[in-house]
């Protein structure tokens, strides 16, 4: 049984299907539940997932049965019916995605039976009432269905061709740039990646997705059920791994799927050689100041299990700060999070981190002072610093209560603008050094 | 004035443990699209307050405002109880709660919530044992003086009791505990949420406050005067979630300058404050769809009179405000005066923007009373008001309707409903369009120039805020690039058909509620 959670930084599966939706090129959500849902949802990931808009039709654009007390005594598939066909008629849209609130799923209302209905108009549905689960579960629910209804099947593989998935809109609040350079890089060792957001995609190209050889899921707690949707509906195998940031991570992650799809070696060797120049011939000109200004930092990253482990290997393993504290959010399976825990197990970094998994925000903050001891008046004291906080925004005044370093990279971020920003891979890591280390000479 | 705008109005609710609906308490109506002349005929007849739509998109939600209120408490812990996407937008809010309250002088706080978090199976099993946990831990781990329970929809279907709960914990908590039923499909109305949290705040929270014995009788009876003076002089100005500090600052100013003591509240108050609400002459609201339910209650319970009458917007319902508020005091001759001045001062402000707007086509939409009060400002100084758009209308404005002198004015009622909107606008063509949030962006995609209606860091009402609208206002048309780039490399997704239909013919008469 779930538990009550402390500053939540999810929404709901209803809110992550919205804006998974939200980030399909010209996909227009029906929802079927009370009238404020899905503008209120749809402005969560408007504010507080670094500003990306309410997208195509998002916001209070978003058609609304509007269902009230009387749908609920005498059921709304009657206001659905009447929504779906005004939408198709007054938005343009490549695919219509019905989505469900709590209230309509509590009635018994057939949304998904009644979307069918107009299948020829490109209208599917999905259930994803917000009791089913948080954002996370809302993006697998509208990929499940794409994967089913949209994507059409084939037996023909193309062998160096992926899908990637784990990677979900506004809750990774830089997918964009993220889902870019991740797909830039594996396109430099002939790989070709069907990302579903990305620049260029289309609902078009989705329905190609079938001839993909292999899923790569970049999650433990996102995209795995989508994955199997590819596995059972399309006979395509997945693999999980993480989101790869800096050089080693990178290198790691060419080599983990060029192996899977047979890329050859010198190949890989090539390009992780190039990259790796790149990334240090940059990272030259923090040398100075890092180690002029003693820069290095113990580290406390507060995010979900997406970000973690990258952002906690990156600076361990590339900018050779301390990793001290590391606190997952969304990962309840005590199983997984045994797995999860064994990743930082690899770190090379003398000190390996505490990693607790909480969501409650206030006992994260009590776990982190005590996870160093307490300064008893005594006259030398070995203190938490300096010091550098990686969370969410929710932790901002977390670390000012340290004197602390602060950057917030996962969800919610509503304190930073982002457009095409990303951390991942090689370049990606760049940026995040950029705003790492802007984080301490601001104020000069 | 004709008549009281709460004439007939019932206040006597807080036996129960939540309020009437608007739908059943006042009424209204929530969909119309025609001519201001048409729009006055059949709001009287009924017709306007029994249309709904065929298309519709989505507006908002009782539960959200119901926080606005509850949420802006000083040293309050609000548990969400629903699961996790009601309220998610707190989620990115803590900086936005610190600005607030920093801009008025107050703590900063952390915004600490808790969700329930209701799943599966506590849609079969119930939600109590988790919400009673979740209500144990606030208390015992932060002590705050106010714990607010929010509840959704999904409580609200299955029965959870929320109000035994409180009244089991009640006695082993040291906090105070409120219980806010706004469950988002009850009401067509969403404003419904202002009387929900209001409800909670007056049944729950306002205790009588305590007074401290003085040493000496002598010092008592000097208390009891001083206070007894104090109170005579002091007006409550009833807040609202949109007002900046700016706002509060400017109406006090306007208050004080008559001689009497402004106090702001209910919003970012301390339960202190709450306690004390009673020892006011006078309770003013600065928007009726807000606060008739309180001020209704509060003159219940303590005898204090209230107005209720048009907002403090532009500079002849300032004046109207200014001049209601001295009335109750007998000061009519110092309120001329404060005007005369105040009014010779703004005019020769705003001439170089009036200079600049004069002529020009505006569009107004927002809450009813302010967008009727804001357009007549932009018409009071010779903008062309080409349409408005209200939320919902209903009683608290029937006279400001009947002020419009202009029979063919478009008049579009909606909550949300960027998709009538848009329609309405393209075959309008404004030169400045004016929205409450979440509109402006739809608008800026067709290309019209825009600037919000209110904002945290905007000052809007009161004779400063006229200012800033005709300031604001001109210096939008100084640069129009952004919508223009934006509607010609971007647009939005509505059809031709849709742009090219009478946003009439969405209309239904009587079904579908």
């Amino acid at each position: 049984m779930s538990d009550f959670i402390e500053r939540s930084k999810f929404s709901c599966a209803l809110g992550g299907a919205l804006s998974t939706i939200a980030a399909i090129p010209r996909a227009v959500p029906i929802v079927h539940a009370s009238g404020g849902c899905a503008a209120a949802l749809s402005g969560t990931y408007n504010l507080s997932a670094g500003y990306r808009g309410v997208g195509y039709c998002g916001g209070n654009m978003i058609p609304t049965s509007n269902i009230s007390q009387s749908n609920i005594v005498f059921g709304g598939e009657d206001k659905l019916v009447g929504q779906i066909e005004s939408t198709i008629k007054y938005l343009k849209g490549d695919i219509y995605i019905v989505v469900t609130g709590c209230q309509t799923e509590m009635i018994g209302d057939d949304s998904v039976g009644i979307a069918s209905r107009y299948r020829e108009y490109n209208v599917i549905g999905a259930n994803t009432p917000g009791f089913k689960g948080n954002t996370l579960r809302g993006y697998d629910e509208v990929l499940d269905v794409l994967i089913r209804e949209i994507v059409e099947k084939t037996d023909k593989k193309d062998e160096r061709t992926i899908n990637l998935l784990g990677i979900v809109p506004g809750h990774d609040v830089f997918y964009r740039g993220n889902i870019a350079y991740i797909q830039e890089l594996l396109s430099k060792v002939g790989i070709k990646v069907n990302t579903f957001f990305g620049d260029g995609e289309s609902v078009e190209k989705i329905k190609s997705y079938g001839s993909a050889a292999l899923t790569v899921v970049l999650s433990v707690t996102a995209g795995q059920l989508a994955a199997k949707t590819f596995e059972t509906v399309h006979q395509i195998p997945y693999v999980t791994t993480e989101l790869p940031i800096g050089p080693k991570a990178s290198e790691k992650f060419l080599r983990f799927i060029g192996e899977k799809l047979g890329i050859e070696k010198k190949r890989i060797d090539t390009v992780v050689e190039e990259e790796i120049r790149y990334f240090y011939s940059y990272l030259e000109r923090i040398v100075d100041v890092a180690s002029d200004l003693d820069f290095q930092r113990y580290a406390v990253v507060i995010t979900d299990s997406y970000y973690a482990y990258p952002i906690t290997d990156f600076i361990s393993e590339e900018l050779g700060w301390i990793p001290h504290f590391v606190s997952v959010n969304d990962i309840h399976d005590r199983e997984i999070q045994e797995q999860y825990r064994k990743k930082f197990e690899g770190l090379t970094s003398v000190t390996k981190p505490q990693v607790i998994f909480e969501d409650k925000v206030g006992q994260t903050a009590k776990k982190l002072r005590a996870s160093w001891p307490y300064n008893n008046n005594q006259k030398y004291y070995d203190a938490l610093g300096p010091l550098f906080v990686i969370g969410s925004v929710v932790e901002r005044n977390l670390a000012a209560q340290y004197g602390a370093g602060f950057l917030s990279v996962a969800f919610p971020v509503s304190n930073r603008a982002v457009l095409n920003k990303g951390y991942a891979g090689f370049r990606g890591a760049l940026s995040l050094t950029e705003d790492l280390l802007s984080n301490l000479v601001v104020a000069r | 004035m004709p008549k009281l705008l709460t004439e007939n109005l019932k206040y006597n609710y807080l036996s129960a443990d939540e309020p009437p609906v608007r739908d059943e308490r006042v009424g209204g109506c929530i969909a119309y699209c025609g001519s201001c002349s048409s729009f006055q005929g059949d709001f009287k007849s009924g017709c306007a307050q029994a249309q709904n739509r065929k298309f519709s998109q989505s507006g908002g939600c009782q539960l959200g405002l119901a926080l606005g209120i509850i949420n802006s408490l000083s040293n309050v812990i609000t548990i969400v109880h629903s699961p996790l996407g009601c309220c998610s937008g707190l989620a990115g809010m803590a900086g936005v709660r610190n600005s607030n309250r920093a801009s008025r002088g107050l703590t900063t706080e952390d915004q600490t919530f808790i969700h329930t978090n209701m799943d599966e199976l506590d849609v079969v099993n119930g939600g109590i044992d988790k919400l009673t946990r979740a209500i144990l831990y606030a208390d015992k781990e932060y002590h705050p003086e106010v714990i607010a329970i929010v509840n959704g929809c999904v409580p609200g279907i299955i029965g959870d009791d929320i109000d035994s709960v409180v009244r089991e914990l009640e006695p082993q908590i040291s906090a105070r505990l409120v219980p806010v039923h706004c469950e988002g499909f009850k009401s067509r109305f969403v404003s419904s949420g202002y009387d929900a949290a209001n409800h909670g705040i007056l049944k729950y929270l306002i205790r009588d406050p305590k007074e401290y014995p003085q040493l000496t009788e002598d010092a008592q009876i000097k208390y009891d005067f001083a206070k007894k003076y104090r109170i005579s002089k002091t007006v409550n100005i009833f807040n609202v979630g949109s007002n900046s500090n700016g706002d509060e600052v400017e109406l006090s100013r306007l208050v004080s300058a008559l001689g009497l003591i402004p106090r702001v509240v209910p919003l970012n108050a301390s339960v202190d404050v709450l306690d004390h609400l009673g020892e006011a002459a006078l309770n003013v609201s600065i928007c009726a769809t807000h606060d008739d339910y309180i001020l209704g209650h509060l003159k219940e319970r303590y005898g204090t009179e209230y107005i209720l009458d048009v907002l403090p917007i532009g500079i002849n319902c300032t004046n109207t405000w200014v001049r209601k508020i001295a009335a109750h005091f007998h000061l009519e001759k110092e309120a001329e005066k404060l005007i005369e001045q105040e009014n010779k001062e703004l005019k020769e402000a705003i001439a170089p923007f009036v200079e600049i707007l004069k002529g020009k086509k505006i569009f107004v939409g927002g809450g009813e009373t302010r967008i009727l009060t804001t357009a007549d400002f932009y018409h009071s100084i010779g903008m062309e008001l080409v349409g408005v758009k209200a939320h919902n209308v209903d009683r608290f404005v029937e006279n400001l309707l009947q002020d419009i002198d202009n029979p063919d004015l478009v008049v579009e009622v909606a909550a949300g409903q960027p998709a009538e909107e848009l329609n309405v606008l393209s075959h309008l063509k404004p030169d400045i369009y004016i929205g409450h949030v979440g509109a402006n962006g739809w608008v800026t995609k067709l290309g019209i120039p825009n600037i919000p209606l209110f904002g945290m860091n905007i000052n809007y009402m009161g004779y400063s805020g006229a200012f800033e609208l005709a300031r604001r206002a001109a210096r939008a048309l100084k640069n129009t690039n952004f919508s223009k780039n934006i509607s010609r490399y971007i647009g939005h997704p509505l059809t031709e058909e849709w742009m090219n239909l009478d946003p009439k013919d969405n209309m239904i008469q009587g079904d579908l509620f």
